[in-house]
């Protein structure tokens, strides 16, 4: 003799017994829950109801993913290739102010007459440093180049470290799109 | 886009199929740099997670954000998957996850939007499958539709979603009765306010 179990009890074992968890937990309780299910026309319904719903769930149609999804994520995944162009523009500005010193200098010629100058400076210079000549008159031209050239190679030692990182970072430039 | 891809609704159970060993393997050849590998894995699994992103969000244009989302997060951690452990506990608990923390950051939630654009009379006029089932989802707390989606839409057996979830088996089996109960009697009220 099982005991007599009321509609909202049997509601809440339902999903068990569905399952067949219940009989495996509480074989009575399954026996108690399958003799009300004879006698109320309503807890059938509901009994009816959780069986089909696993089924419903599974057979539930979803829409189909956007064909441009796939390109999307691989977009997402794969480096741009304008950041690399735009990259390399960096180094624009010192191409042109090395055209402009070649240019300035005019040939090979110059860029000696340039490198024997500035060494002849820094030797008054560091002749002057340990006190055996005055200092030496060293003209604006060469001051200004040498500042030139040194702005220069700063200039392009940034940049080079930013290309560096870039190739560091490999494939993986994530273009975050949602900017979360 | 969008009603296209409705027009062209899938089944919601994606079967996993043989194709699982090969996904091991594109996943080990993607994690050597190998796009095109990475483009058949996401190409194999994009219906199954749109839609499971879809049934979770139940707005296009999420789904389709969240989706991306999903398998860009899959790449940038490519790295940490264990090669010698089935691939899908794995990637379902990085989907789950990446749906739990986008859930976070938007406001507002799914089903507010849903009731907004049912006030305003804008909801959408794409044909949906099963609809009293799909609006029933909705109202489910997502902590009761999460279980639900992974393991009777992306078809996960109960041990893979507690993997996914982090949860016991137990934990998941009673989740998965609560919400069923839930939706059972979600369904029975629509149906009685529908006879009435």
């Amino acid at each position: 003799m099982t005991a007599t179990l009321t509609c909202a009890r049997v509601r809440v074992l339902l999903e068990a017994y569905v399952d067949g968890d219940l009989v495996l937990r509480d074989a009575s309780s399954a026996q108690a829950v399958r003799e009300h299910l004879n006698s109320c026309a309503d807890c059938r319904r509901q009994h009816e109801q959780a069986v089909s719903l696993p089924f419903r769930m599974r057979g539930l149609r979803s829409p189909a993913p956007p064909e441009s999804l796939i390109a999307s994520v691989m977009n997402s995944i794969t480096p741009a290739p304008a950041t690399s162009r735009r990259a390399w523009g960096l180094l624009v500005p010192e191409a042109i102010l090395v055209a402009f010193i070649l240019w300035y200098l005019s040939g090979l010629d110059g860029l000696t007459a340039l490198a024997s100058g500035a060494w002849s400076d820094l030797q008054g210079l560091a002749f002057w440093g340990s006190g055996v000549s005055p200092l030496p008159s060293i003209p604006v031209a060469d001051v200004l180049l040498l500042g030139a050239f040194i702005a220069l190679t700063a200039l392009a030692a940034y940049h080079l470290s930013v290309l560096a990182r870039l190739e560091q970072s490999g494939m993986v430039h994530l273009r975050e799109q949602r900017g979360a | 886009m969008h009603a296209q891809a409705a027009a062209d609704a899938l089944p919601m159970t994606g079967t996993p199929d043989s194709r699982a060993i090969a996904a091991g393997q594109l996943v080990e050849q993607a994690t050597g740099g190998n796009l095109d590998a990475f483009e058949e894995l996401v190409r194999r699994f994009q219906r199954r997670v749109y839609g499971f992103a879809y049934q979770h969000l139940r707005d296009f244009d999420e789904a389709y954000d969240l989706t991306q989302e999903i398998f860009v997060k899959l790449y940038r951690n490519l790295a940490r998957y264990d090669a010698a452990r089935p691939f899908e506990p794995w990637f379902w608990k990085l989907a789950a996850n990446t749906t739990i923390n986008y859930r976070r950051r938007r406001v507002p939630t799914p089903t507010d939007q849903t009731a907004d654009r049912a006030q305003a009379g804008t909801e959408s006029t794409l044909p949906v499958h099963d609809p009293a089932l799909v609006d029933a989802l909705a109202q489910l707390d997502p902590a009761y539709r999460l279980p639900v989606l992974l393991h009777y839409y992306a078809d996960l057996p109960l041990e893979q979603v507690a993997q996914s979830l982090n949860l016991t088996v137990p934990a998941i089996k009673s989740r998965l009765h609560r919400a069923r109960a839930m939706l059972r009697n979600t369904l029975a009220e629509s149906e009685e306010a529908g006879t009435q």
